[in-house]
Order: C-alpha cells, then sequence, then structure tokens
C-alpha cells in the first residue's frame, strides 16, 4: 500500500503535533518510525489511520483515508491505549469485534497468537498487565491482515522473551503476508534488524527517511589527534564529538568520498561505523552537538 | 548476531563467502533461502534478498529459477585468490604493526610461523 | 450493515435481558410489599417510565463513547457507524417498547387476580417516543463530551429539554414542578416535538461526531 503525505499539520490547541509534514512510502515494507517520546508519532500515525481529520492531505494508494470507507477497511492502527477494546470488555470479546467488523481478520491466526503471548480468554482487558496489553494489541494488528499494519510502541511492558516472540511472529506474518507494516519505537537497538527503512522524526518534523541498511553506513566516527580530527571534519555534517585527553572522536554524517578516505589515512585517523542507536541520538538532539 | 553499526547485508554476504571459503559451503550445494535466513537471524527479509543478489553479482552464488540459490562451482577458487591478493595488506601488515608497537621483534615472529609450518599448519 | 448487525444483536439482546431481569424483581418485590400495604400503583410502570429512559440513555451513550472508537480502530468510518446507530436506536426502542408492553401485560393479569390496582399508564405509542429520545439524547451526550471534553456541558440544557417533552403524555412519571399543563397546552402536537426532538438529537450527535478525533484513552 502506498501512502502520500503532504503538508500534514496535527493541532493540539496551542501545541504542534506535527509540522507541515511530507513524505512517501511505497509501500509492501516493515517501516520503522522512530523519534522520541512527543516527536508525533502517535499523532502521525494517528493522521495516517484516520483517526483525525487532517489538515494537509493523507493519502492511500492515491485515495484520502479519512472517512473513505474503501481506504479505511486496508488500514489497521494499534496505540497502546487498546483503542479495540474496552477495558471492561473481556479478551474473547475483544475478538469477536474483530471478527466481526473486519473482513481481513483471521481468527484461527488471533486465537494462535493469544496462546502464544499467554493471554487469557476469559481475562479483562482492564485486568491485563501492561505487557499483556500491548500482546493483546500485537494480536489485533496482526489477526486483521490490514494492507496498512501501524504498530504503535508495541513492544511496551513486554518482558524480553515476549518480545523476541513478537519480533520472530512479526516477521513470519509479514514473509506470510506481504504488507506494509510501520512500527513506532525508540528500541531501535532490537528491532533495527527487521526495518527495511526507517523514518526519524523530532518535534513534528521529518528528520530523516533512508533504507536502513544505507543509513547504517552513513555514519562514521572520526578518531585521532584533536587537531587532526577538527581539520578532517571541517566541513562536515559533525552530530557529535567527544574528547579524551588530546584524542578526539566526531561523529561524520554522509557518505566520505575516496579522496577524503586517503587524507584520513594520511593524518592517520581512525574510521568505524556507528550505531543507528547513536545516529538516531545525535540526530535528534535538541540542543548540544552541530547540526 | 549481527552488529548493527554496518550494513547488514554485507556481513551476511561476508559471513556466507566464509562458509565457503572453509568449506562448510560446499560447491552447488543450495544454500539457505531468503526467509529462512531471515527468520533465522531476525532480519528483514530484504536485507537478506540483497546479500544474496550482491553474491549473485560477484558469481558466488548462482539462481536456479524456483529453486533457489546454489554456490558456484568456482566460488571458493575465486574467494581463496581474492584473499590472497587482501591477505599481506590486511592481515600481515597490521600483525607486523602490532609486533612493533608491543616490542616483539620480527626474527621471533618469523620463528614462530617456521614452527607452525614445521608442525603442518595451524 | 455489519456495524448494524452487531450492535442490535449485542446490546439489543442485552437490554431485553436487562428488561425481563427488571420485571422479574418488580413483580418480587410487589408480592413482598402486598404483605405490608395495600398495593396501589403499577411496579412495572415505574420501571418502564422512571428507571427505562435512563437505561435506555445508558445505552446510547455507550454506543457513542465506547462503541463508535472500536469501529473506527477496526476499520469502519463515522459515517457508516452513525448511519447503523440511528437505525440501531429505533430498533432498540421498538424492542424495549415491545418488553414494556408485555411486561404490563403480564403484570395486569397478576394484579386482577390479585385484586390490586395498578393506576392509568402511557399509550405504546408514548413509551415508544420516549425511549427513542433517551436513546438519542445519549448519544448526543456522549458525542458533546468526548468530543469538546468539559465544553460538552452545552449541550445539557438542550438535552433536559428534548427529555422533558418525552414525560408529559407518561402519567405518574414524575410531575416536573412547572411542565403539569403541558399536555393540555400542546394537545397532540406534543408527537410532532417528540419526533422533531428525537430528530435533533440524531441531527447534533451525526454534526458532532462526524469529525471526531479517535482519543488516546488512559491507559
Amino acid at each position: 500500500m502506498r501512502i502520500d503525505v503532504q503538508g500534514l499539520t496535527v493541532r493540539y490547541g496551542d501545541t504542534v503535533a506535527i509540522d507541515d509534514m511530507s513524505f512517501s512510502l511505497s509501500g509492501n515494507k516493515i517501516y520503522g518510525l522512530l523519534g522520541r517520546n512527543g516527536a508525533g508519532k502517535t499523532s502521525l500515525m494517528s493522521a495516517l489511520a484516520g483517526y483525525r481529520k487532517p489538515s494537509g492531505s493523507v493519502q492511500l494508494d492515491g485515495a484520502p483515508v479519512f472517512e473513505n470507507a474503501a481506504s479505511m477497511r486496508q488500514v489497521c492502527l494499534v496505540r497502546h491505549s487498546a483503542d479495540a477494546a474496552d477495558k471492561s470488555d473481556k479478551v474473547s470479546h475483544v475478538l469477536e469485534y474483530g471478527a466481526a467488523w473486519r473482513d481481513t481478520w483471521d481468527n484461527d491466526y488471533a486465537l494462535e497468537l493469544v496462546d502464544l503471548f499467554r493471554i487469557g480468554l476469559k481475562t479483562k482487558v482492564g485486568e491485563l498487565s501492561l505487557g499483556q496489553r500491548s500482546a493483546l494489541g500485537v494480536v489485533i494488528g496482526l489477526a486483521s491482515r490490514s494492507p496498512l499494519t501501524m504498530l504503535d510502541e508495541s513492544h511496551l511492558g513486554m518482558d524480553t522473551p515476549t518480545r523476541y516472540a513478537f519480533y520472530d511472529t512479526l516477521l513470519h506474518d509479514f514473509m506470510a503476508h506481504p504488507r506494509t507494516i510501520v512500527i513506532s519505537t525508540h528500541l531501535i537497538e532490537e528491532l533495527s534488524s527487521l526495518l527495511e527503512e526507517v523514518l526519524i522524526i523530532d518535534a513534528g518534523r521529518l528528520v530523516l527517511q533512508e533504507e536502513a541498511d544505507v543509513l547504517r553506513s552513513r555514519g562514521t566516527e572520526v578518531t585521532g589527534n584533536a587537531s587532526d580530527v577538527d581539520e578532517f571534519t571541517a566541513g562536515l555534517t559533525v552530530l557529535g564529538e567527544k574528547s579524551l585527553g588530546r584524542t578526539k572522536a566526531a561523529m561524520v554524517y554522509g557518505a566520505l568520498d575516496d579522496g577524503q578516505l586517503v587524507r584520513a589515512r594520511q593524518l592517520g585517523l581512525e574510521l568505524g561505523p556507528i550505531a543507528l542507536q547513536d545516529l538516531f541520538v545525535h540526530l535528534t538532539e535538541p540542543v548540544g552537538g552541530k547540526r | 548476531m549481527f552488529d548493527d553499526r554496518s550494513p547488514i547485508y554485507r556481513q551476511i554476504a561476508d559471513r556466507i563467502k566464509a562458509d565457503v571459503l572453509s568449506g562448510a559451503l560446499k560447491a552447488d550445494e543450495q544454500v539457505m533461502s531468503t526467509n529462512q535466513y531471515a527468520s533465522y537471524y531476525r532480519i528483514n527479509p530484504a536485507t537478506a534478498a540483497k546479500a544474496f543478489q550482491q553474491l549473485v553479482d560477484e558469481q558466488v552464488l548462482y539462481k536456479k529459477r524456483g529453486i533457489g540459490m546454489f554456490v558456484g562451482a568456482q566460488a571458493r577458487d575465486m574467494l581463496r585468490a581474492q584473499g590472497r591478493e587482501t591477505f599481506f595488506g590486511e592481515v600481515v601488515d597490521p600483525m607486523v604493526a602490532e609486533a612493533r608497537a608491543i616490542g616483539i621483534p620480527l626474527a621471533e615472529v618469523i620463528r614462530r610461523i617456521e614452527q607452525h609450518e614445521k608442525n603442518g599448519g595451524v | 450493515m455489519k456495524i448494524f448487525r452487531h450492535l442490535t444483536t449485542a446490546l439489543t439482546t442485552f437490554s431485553a435481558l436487562v428488561a425481563g431481569g427488571a420485571f422479574a424483581f418488580v413483580v418480587a418485590l410487589t408480592f413482598v410489599v402486598s404483605i405490608f400495604r395495600d398495593v396501589e400503583i403499577s411496579a412495572w410502570n415505574v420501571v418502564a417510565s422512571q428507571i427505562g429512559p435512563w437505561f435506555l440513555l445508558f445505552i446510547g451513550v455507550y454506543a457513542i463513547h465506547n462503541t463508535l472508537p472500536i469501529a473506527i480502530a477496526h476499520g469502519r468510518t463515522r459515517r457508516e457507524f452513525l448511519v447503523a446507530a440511528s437505525g440501531f436506536s429505533v430498533v432498540l426502542a421498538l424492542v424495549m417498547t415491545v418488553a414494556e408492553w408485555l411486561g404490563f401485560l403480564v403484570e395486569g393479569g397478576i394484579y386482577s387476580l390479585m385484586d390490586w390496582s395498578a393506576g392509568e399508564h402511557g399509550t405504546q405509542y408514548a413509551y415508544f417516543q420516549m425511549y427513542l429520545v433517551w436513546v438519542a439524547v445519549g448519544m448526543l451526550c456522549a458525542a458533546a463530551f468526548d468530543r469538546f471534553g468539559a465544553g460538552g456541558i452545552f449541550v445539557l440544557p438542550v438535552a433536559f429539554a428534548f427529555v422533558v417533552i418525552t414525560r408529559v403524555q407518561i402519567p405518574g412519571s414524575g410531575d416536573f414542578p412547572f411542565f403539569r399543563n403541558v399536555p393540555s397546552v400542546l394537545g397532540s402536537g406534543w408527537h410532532v416535538l417528540s419526533v422533531a426532538a428525537f430528530l435533533v438529537a440524531l441531527a447534533g450527535t451525526w454534526a458532532i461526531a462526524r469529525d471526531m478525533p479517535v482519543r488516546q484513552r488512559s491507559a
């Protein structure tokens, strides 16, 4: 499912959650939506899912999503507040809603997942632990088999084994039923190998959209004598620096050309990769660290 | 499994090459499918596919339509030849530099290597 | 259609069961009371005209506050839901009117057997219109408070006026100090008025909920 966002703005009173954002996703990939708390991840996904009327345009396969029955059928957003469930409802009842209202719902798969995550069918949603409630969200999200499936912070409160079960399940189901999946998270280290493309947003704006593997090769840590490092990084995009005595390490963003690689060798500088997580931290840093 | 610091597809490609070199993967042997690889290593299938494509481009693997990926008949020889080209630059030179830095005379390093030869390999 | 079917089967069945339970309870209560004093009023009328409307109001609130967000989360539009909910409110009011009628029928039999006096009660049509308006007003209030938060309070005077209209033809339903003579003043015009109240409440619900965002619930 193709997604086109054009000039999207979301406001809550005086607060601007999404600020004139535009991007396109070609679809049928697992996308990671990365951003700090309050960056606007949930607001963006809510607009994509037709949960709120957008100012600007949000189109799925070329059709506006808000109050468009044909588009809405193909979207499933699970926020951690569990919109598709009432606290007083039993889990079995929650699944019945899915079966009753979703044409694409796979109830056998839903029951299989409920079993996998050890959620009692007779338990009331309000009595589930945070991790179990998140897992129930994953059940709804995956069993819906929607062409656009969005999971907002679905790992919240899950313990490590459950998170890994979640990642495995997600991957298997994606391979069996390829579709567009958007996952928001800040647990980047754990999830990043599952992602094909990454969107980083900060303060309601899109910082970058890049293939995850390309992004991994974008950052370089330059280490060496402080004055040499300064000379080398002059004119480059430096995300962050740290010093230890006369040694300095600078995080450079952007591919280096052959001339720069030769120069680095001449200066005796060490070039190393940067983890996605570190790149994310520095790309979304509000103060300190040059942009 | 995979570190998050360099492209994962390259790490996968390197790992498969290492398996071919060591003989763990033999000529004309089928390698795991993209999906098997993806679920085994918990990575995105597109990333695994990209690694395989690179290996096909480098003629380490070849594709049999509808069946899967296989190790090229000449892959091991080719990788060995490539390895020999880079061996001195990537392995020996840094070792010599390290030996100098910590004060081991090169003669001693050579003696050690000769010992390995006498014992018949490592 | 899926939403309408779900609402009517799940919520209407629930409401009918509650009505049945309430009837069994008041009949038992009437027998207990008859031990101590003469029975002079219809106990079922208290349920049908006092408690019933509030229950229907609650169902209206539940439909919008609880069910609408779930419908949207499962890929349905607000428009689809509101169409279904409008139809549902009529079906629910009808079913509850039938329950009310059956209640009076059975109670009447018991009363004449026991030689109790029940007093008068309203016509089926009066009950039907009352239930209709109360469901719709419940939906209107829920939409207003969900959309505008505390600001939804502006809807209460309107809601109050609407529900008052429905009560004028229900004897023994509790007299309002200033509205005692409304039926005679309005004559049969109140039928038109209560249908109008239902339609306006629905239209208001529609207008408010049409673009309503799905709020984050406290987890």
